[in-house]
């Protein structure tokens, strides 16, 4: 444990080092100047900002592991019992990152008052946002070059793209009698949309806690289906 | 101590190592040769991990990847770190606590020359100096395997012969290193044995005197040999060649050298003159690669 913390603040260290870490400032500043501009509450916030934020996870983690896609990484992997280190470092680095921008986010709006919480019950944000926060990280492992085998990275884009049109095409893939594909968006989406609407309903029962298990689950499997592919896959990096 | 094989390996059909087989016997400095594309990288990228064969085994003895030291063939360093912090960063993934990692990077980064240089970006050093933490950075964590691709490539005179020095003190050491080099000066130099690679084939491979010894020879110019001499020398070294003025040891010959030339001043012959010559190793890579 204490090798993937090391190895996630030295991922950290290097993006920081790069003009690279400007595309997270950025992408942070611009939701924090745009999004809360006619203020937020707290339900909004968990569901929007917590959206935005897992965007930004996986942007994250996408550019990390962009930057360990290269030479530099061989003295790295060379010294790790398991080349799936390498791929939980990421996703560490890439939470990481992600709170400390959704802190001063979080921190720049509440001292404007261009958001509103109110403690304790605001804490559920904490567990609702880290498990989501651990699904877009895991998922950006699948669909970044460095874990994908032979373009498996673009099919799991075109997956993900199509996903979320039918997600946003509901009523209109159900006028055309596509019932079957808005149901197994339905089921694919439940987990996330049943935390964020629980979440944001401050109702955190049984439903609640499954949609976080699943979620949770979903997390793990793509991790799992990364590890796969990078295992062994053919490190063959030219500078 | 690292056996390889018949690994077969293919890059989208095309062929980089063709049914190679190669033993590095423990303690052994293992040089590998070959012209360009002949595959040298490819086989210590193979035995690292790093790419998985088509076919074929390696056989590490169980020594895992995190206890091989490696030293990549380019210059592949985050230019924004200092070499201290990038090299306590690696010592602390090789399994070192902090404190650990920092006194064993100090002694490396002083018996590399670089103890005042801990806080210099890796983005602007020399090439000898990256070299330098590079080999450093290939002994955190003590390994007893060490592998080393094109250690001495783009170095000036003194830097090749540092890294040499080191390469020795790994020997001397107990550890077995395995480089690749197109330098065979410095190949001749430090290693003990030697394998030739082609076209992803193993042409030549061998403990390095063995490769030379058939194609060295001795010859002794001499006054006038008594004629009893002959089926002396030829008793003591049976392989000798004798001719009226000269004496000749070839290959294994070699060895009565002393024994001969001890016969000769015994006798009160005249030794006047003693030339020896071997293959170069140039010799012996041309011809295994077909020049």
């Amino acid at each position: 444990m204490s090798r993937i913390w090391v190895l996630a603040m030295f991922l950290l260290r290097d993006l920081f080092r790069s003009l690279t870490a400007a595309i997270p400032l950025g992408v942070a500043l611009a939701f924090a100047l745009i999004a809360f501009e006619y203020g937020m509450d707290q339900p909004q916030f968990v569901t929007v900002a917590g959206v935005a934020m897992a965007a930004l996870c996986v942007l994250n983690c996408l550019l990390l592991a962009g930057r360990a896609n290269r030479g530099t990484s061989y003295a790295i992997v060379g010294r790790l019992p398991r080349r799936s280190e390498l791929l939980a470092a990421l996703v560490v680095s890439s939470i990481v990152l992600t709170i400390g921008l959704a802190l001063a986010t979080m921190v720049g709006n509440l001292v404007t008052g261009r958001l509103t919480l109110g403690f304790p019950s605001a804490l559920w944000i904490i567990p609702t946002w880290l498990d989501l926060l651990l699904l877009a990280a895991a998922l950006a492992l699948p669909l970044s070059p460095l874990a994908a085998r032979g373009g498996s990275h673009l099919a799991g884009w075109v997956f993900i793209a199509a996903v979320m049109v039918a997600y946003d095409q509901q009523a209109r893939l159900q006028t055309q009698g596509l019932d079957w594909v808005v149901r197994a968006v339905g089921v694919i989406a439940w987990p996330v949309s049943t935390l964020l609407s629980q979440a944001s309903a401050g109702l955190h029962g049984r439903s609640y806690f499954l949609a976080l298990g699943l979620t949770l689950a979903y997390a793990a499997l793509l991790f799992v289906v990364a590890v796969e592919s990078f295992d062994d896959k053919d490190l063959l990096w030219a500078e | 101590m690292i056996r390889v094989q018949d690994i077969v390996k293919r890059y989208d059909g095309t062929l980089a190592l063709d049914r190679l087989s190669l033993e590095v016997p423990q303690g052994a400095v293992y040089g590998l040769l070959g012209p360009n594309g002949a595959g040298k990288s490819t086989l210590l990228h193979l035995i690292m991990g790093f790419i998985l064969p088509t076919s074929g085994e390696i056989d590490r003895a169980g020594l895992a990847t995190a206890r091989i030291g490696f030293l990549p063939e380019d210059t592949f360093y985050p230019p924004r770190f200092a070499i201290g912090e990038y090299l306590i960063t690696l010592g602390r993934l090789a399994g070192l606590g902090r404190k650990e990692a920092e006194q064993v990077v100090a002694r490396l980064l002083a018996q590399f020359g670089l103890e005042g240089e801990t806080s210099r970006k890796l983005g602007t050093c020399s090439r000898g100096m990256l070299q330098r933490t590079g080999l450093a950075q290939a002994l955190l964590g003590d390994p007893s395997l060490v592998i080393l691709d094109e250690p001495t490539l783009g170095l000036d005179p003194g830097g090749q012969r540092f890294i040499r020095e080191q390469i020795r003190a790994l020997h001397h050491a107990g550890k077995t290193v395995l480089l690749s080099s197109h330098q065979l000066e410095q190949v001749l130099r430090v290693c003990t044995h030697v394998a030739v690679l082609n076209r992803g084939r193993l042409v030549r491979s061998g403990p390095l005197d063995e490769m030379l010894a058939p194609r060295r020879q001795v010859t002794i110019s001499t006054g006038a040999l008594p004629p009893s001499m002959a089926p002396a020398l030829t008793a003591l070294c049976p392989s000798i060649t004798i001719t009226e003025r000269q004496l000749a040891l070839t290959g294994d010959a070699v060895v009565c050298k002393g024994k001969v030339l001890r016969m000769l001043l015994d006798a009160g012959v005249d030794v006047q003159h003693l030339s020896e010559q071997h293959a170069t190793l140039e010799e012996i890579y041309l011809e295994a690669t077909g020049g």
